[in-house]
C-alpha cells in the first residue's frame, strides 16, 4: 500500500476539507519517497535541502519532469491551500517560492533543452503608476508552481510594454495588479490599448490587487478578476482552457 | 427636537480617544482626505502639498472647512520619514500617491539602521512639523490636529524592501527584533517632533495586516513595541493597519493606545466585541467600492452600522482615493449627525 512520509502526513492533517486533502495525498502516495521528501522540504521553506535533493534525484536517474511534477509543483499545491486557509501567510509563501526556485534552477535548464512545453505562458505586472509588487509576486510564484511560464514586467508598467511582452512571448495569459485606487483604472487604459491594437481576442486579461472587486472588475472589460494567490492559478487554469477552446474554433483541426 | 451640539470639533475628538461621553462621536482623518477636487479647491496639489508646509497646512485644512470633519492632518502619505532616511522616491503627480522604490532597498540588516544627522531638519520632514505648527497656530483649541508617525514595521518595509523583511522574519527573527528595536527610535523622533510642534494625537500606522502576516507574527514581534510606543508618545495614539485584523485585535486592545483605526474587511460589530472596551475604535467606511465608486446614501448606511456597533470615532477606513467624490465625503458628518437625531432622540 502506498505511502507518503511522516513529515507529509503533518501537512495533510492541517486540510480542512476532506476531498482536497485525499486529493493531495493522491499525489504523494503515486510519487517516489524521494519525491515526497522534496515536496515536504518545499513546504517547509528548507532551500537548502531542496537544491540538495533536486540534485540527487537528478543524479540518481530521475527525469527533469517528474521531479518538476511529483516534487516541485506537489508540494506547491499543499502551499497554496495552507495560504488559501490562513494556516500559513505570506513569509511562509515566501520561503517555500524560494525552495522552489533552488529545485526549478536545476531542473528549468534540462525542460527547456529538450523542448517540453508549459502548462501555458503568463505575462504579469504591476500597472503603471503603481510600485507595490507583494501581490503580483506571489501570483507568480503560485502559478509557477503550478507549471504556467510566467514573464514579469515588474511595476509601473506602461500598456505599450504589455502589449510588447504579450507580442514578443506569445503570451495566452497577461495578469495586471494595482493596490492604490489610484492606479486601478489603468488596467481599464491598458485593456482599451489592445483593443485599439486590435489585439483583445488574442490574449485573456485577468486583474487583481487589494482595492479590486469582481464588479470593478467586470466594468472594466477584464476576462477575469482573482481575489488572491489561489484563485489567480484557477482562474488561469480556466482562462487558458477557455483559449484554447476558442483557438480550437477558429482553427478547426481538419476532418477526414 | 433637533439634535444639539456642545463641544467643539477638539473635545469631541479627545474626549472619544479618552473614551470619555461626548456630544456626538466624532468625524476624523486619522490617514488622509486630501483629494483632488481639494487639492484644486485650494490650489494645492500633490507632489508639492506632501514637500511644502503652507500648502500641507493649506490642503490639510479643508478636511475641517470644507469637509466638516473634527480633525485636520497635514500628512497624506506614509513616505515621509522614508525620504528623510534616504529611500528613493516616486512623487507622481496630483492624481497619484507619492511611493517608496521599495524595490531598490536602502538597508540590509541592523547594522546598516541609523538615524541621519539632520533627519528631523530634513525638508519632508520639516513639511509635516511647520504644517503642524501652522495649524495648531490657525485652528488652535476648536480642531483636533493629528499627526502622524510610521512605526518600525512600515518603515522595515521601505529601507528593507517587504520580501526581502518578510524572509527575514522567518530566516532570523532575533535579527529582525534588533532592526526594529532600532527602527522604534526613528518613530519615537519625528512623533517627539509634531507633538512639540502641536499635535494633539498622533496616528501610529504600522501595517502588519492580516494579508500579509499572522497574528501571532503580531503578538511577537510588535505587541511590546506598540505597548512601549504607547508609553513614550505622551498624546492618544491611534494605531492604523489595514486589512483583515480581527485575529489581532485581542492584542492591539492590549497595547494601552487609545484608538484602532481598522479597515472595512472588519466587521465593526465583530470589531467592538473583540476589543471589548480595551481600546477605542475608528472607522471604518470602505474606500475603493463605498466612497470612491457608490453614492452618499451607500456612505449612510455605512456611517450608521459602525455607529449601531458602537465605534467610537467615524472615519474613512484608510488614505480616501484621490479622486473620491466630496460629497460622499462630506456625509459621513452629516450621517453622523442624523444618526445622533434619529437614535438618541435629539441628543
Amino acid at each position: 500500500m502506498p505511502e507518503v512520509n511522516e513529515g507529509l502526513e503533518s501537512e495533510l492533517a492541517l486540510i480542512a476539507n476532506p476531498s482536497e486533502r485525499g486529493h493531495i495525498r493522491g499525489l504523494f502516495e503515486n510519487a517516489d519517497p524521494l519525491m515526497q521528501r522534496i515536496s515536504y522540504h518545499l513546504i517547509v521553506g528548507d532551500h537548502n535541502e531542496v537544491d540538495r535533493l533536486t540534485v540527487e534525484a537528478l543524479e540518481s536517474g530521475f527525469d527533469a519532469n517528474t521531479i518538476l511534477d511529483d516534487g516541485l509543483i506537489a508540494g506547491m499545491a499543499l502551499v497554496g491551500i495552507k495560504f488559501r486557509d490562513n494556516i500559513i501567510f505570506v513569509p511562509e509563501v515566501l520561503v517555500a517560492a524560494r525552495a522552489m526556485k533552488a529545485g526549478m534552477t536545476h531542473v528549468e535548464p534540462i525542460l527547456s533543452a529538450s523542448g517540453v512545453e508549459p502548462l501555458g505562458t503568463v505575462i504579469m505586472g504591476t500597472v503603471k503608476g503603481d510600485l507595490h509588487d507583494i501581490g503580483k509576486n506571489l501570483c507568480i510564484m503560485m502559478l509557477r508552481g503550478a507549471g504556467f511560464t510566467v514573464h514579469d514586467l515588474g511595476v509601473d508598467t506602461k500598456p505599450e510594454e504589455f502589449i510588447d511582452a504579450v507580442m514578443e512571448h506569445d503570451a495566452q495569459l497577461l495578469g495586471m495588479s494595482a493596490l492604490l485606487t489610484t492606479t486601478m483604472p489603468n488596467m481599464g487604459k491598458t485593456i482599451e490599448a489592445f483593443e485599439e491594437m486590435g489585439m483583445r481576442d488574442q490574449v485573456k486579461i485577468m486583474v487583481g490587487g487589494a482595492p479590486l472587486s469582481q464588479e470593478f472588475a467586470d466594468d472594466m472589460g477584464s476576462d477575469g478578476y482573482g481575489k488572491d494567490a489561489m484563485a489567480c492559478v484557477e482562474l488561469a487554469s480556466r482562462l487558458l482552457e477557455e483559449a484554447k477552446e476558442l483557438q480550437a474554433t477558429m482553427n478547426p483541426a481538419p476532418t477526414p | 427636537m433637533p439634535f444639539a451640539e456642545t463641544m467643539t470639533p477638539r473635545e469631541r475628538v479627545m474626549n472619544a480617544l479618552a473614551m470619555k461621553p461626548v456630544d456626538r462621536p466624532p468625524v476624523a482623518n486619522p490617514t488622509n482626505v486630501a483629494t483632488v477636487e481639494l487639492m484644486d479647491l485650494v490650489d494645492a496639489p500633490f507632489p508639492q502639498a506632501c514637500r511644502d508646509p503652507e500648502l500641507a497646512a493649506r490642503l490639510a485644512a479643508t478636511g475641517h472647512t470644507e469637509l466638516g470633519f473634527d480633525s485636520v492632518m497635514p500628512y497624506f502619505t506614509i513616505i515621509q520619514e522614508s525620504s528623510a532616511l534616504g529611500c528613493e522616491m516616486q512623487w507622481e503627480d496630483k492624481d497619484n500617491w507619492p511611493t517608496v522604490r521599495m524595490q531598490n532597498p536602502i538597508w540590509s540588516g541592523p547594522e546598516d539602521v541609523h538615524i541621519p544627522s539632520g533627519f528631523l531638519e530634513h525638508p519632508d520632514n520639516q513639511t509635516i512639523i511647520k504644517s503642524i505648527e501652522m495649524l495648531k497656530a490657525e485652528f488652535g483649541d476648536r480642531v483636533a490636529v493629528i499627526g502622524k508617525t510610521m512605526g518600525p514595521w512600515t518603515l522595515a518595509y521601505h529601507v528593507f524592501g517587504v520580501e526581502r523583511f518578510l524572509i527575514m522574519t522567518v530566516d532570523d527573527p532575533d535579527m529582525v527584533m534588533r532592526c526594529l528595536n532600532q527602527l522604534k527610535e526613528i518613530s519615537v523622533l519625528f512623533g517627539e517632533a509634531q507633538i512639540a510642534a502641536g499635535a494633539d494625537a498622533l496616528t501610529f500606522p504600522d501595517h502588519a495586516t492580516g494579508d500579509l502576516v499572522s497574528g501571532d507574527y503580531y503578538r511577537r514581534f510588535l505587541l511590546d513595541i506598540h505597548q512601549e510606543m504607547a508609553e513614550r508618545l505622551r498624546v492618544p495614539l491611534i494605531l492604523h493597519i489595514c486589512g483583515n485584523t480581527l485575529d489581532r485585535m485581542d492584542y492591539i486592545a492590549q497595547t494601552g493606545m487609545a484608538s484602532f483605526h481598522f479597515d472595512s474587511k472588519n466587521d465593526p460589530q465583530a470589531a467592538m466585541d473583540t476589543v471589548s472596551g480595551r481600546i477605542g475604535l475608528v472607522g471604518n467606511i470602505n474606500n475603493p467600492q463605498t466612497l470612491y465608486a457608490r453614492g452618499p446614501e451607500e456612505v449612510r448606511d455605512e456611517v450608521f452600522r459602525c455607529l449601531d456597533a458602537g465605534v467610537q470615532m467615524v472615519a474613512p477606513e484608510c488614505a480616501v482615493p484621490l479622486a473620491t467624490k466630496l460629497e460622499n465625503l462630506m456625509e459621513i458628518p452629516r450621517a453622523v449627525r442624523a444618526w445622533c437625531a434619529e437614535r438618541q432622540g435629539g441628543g
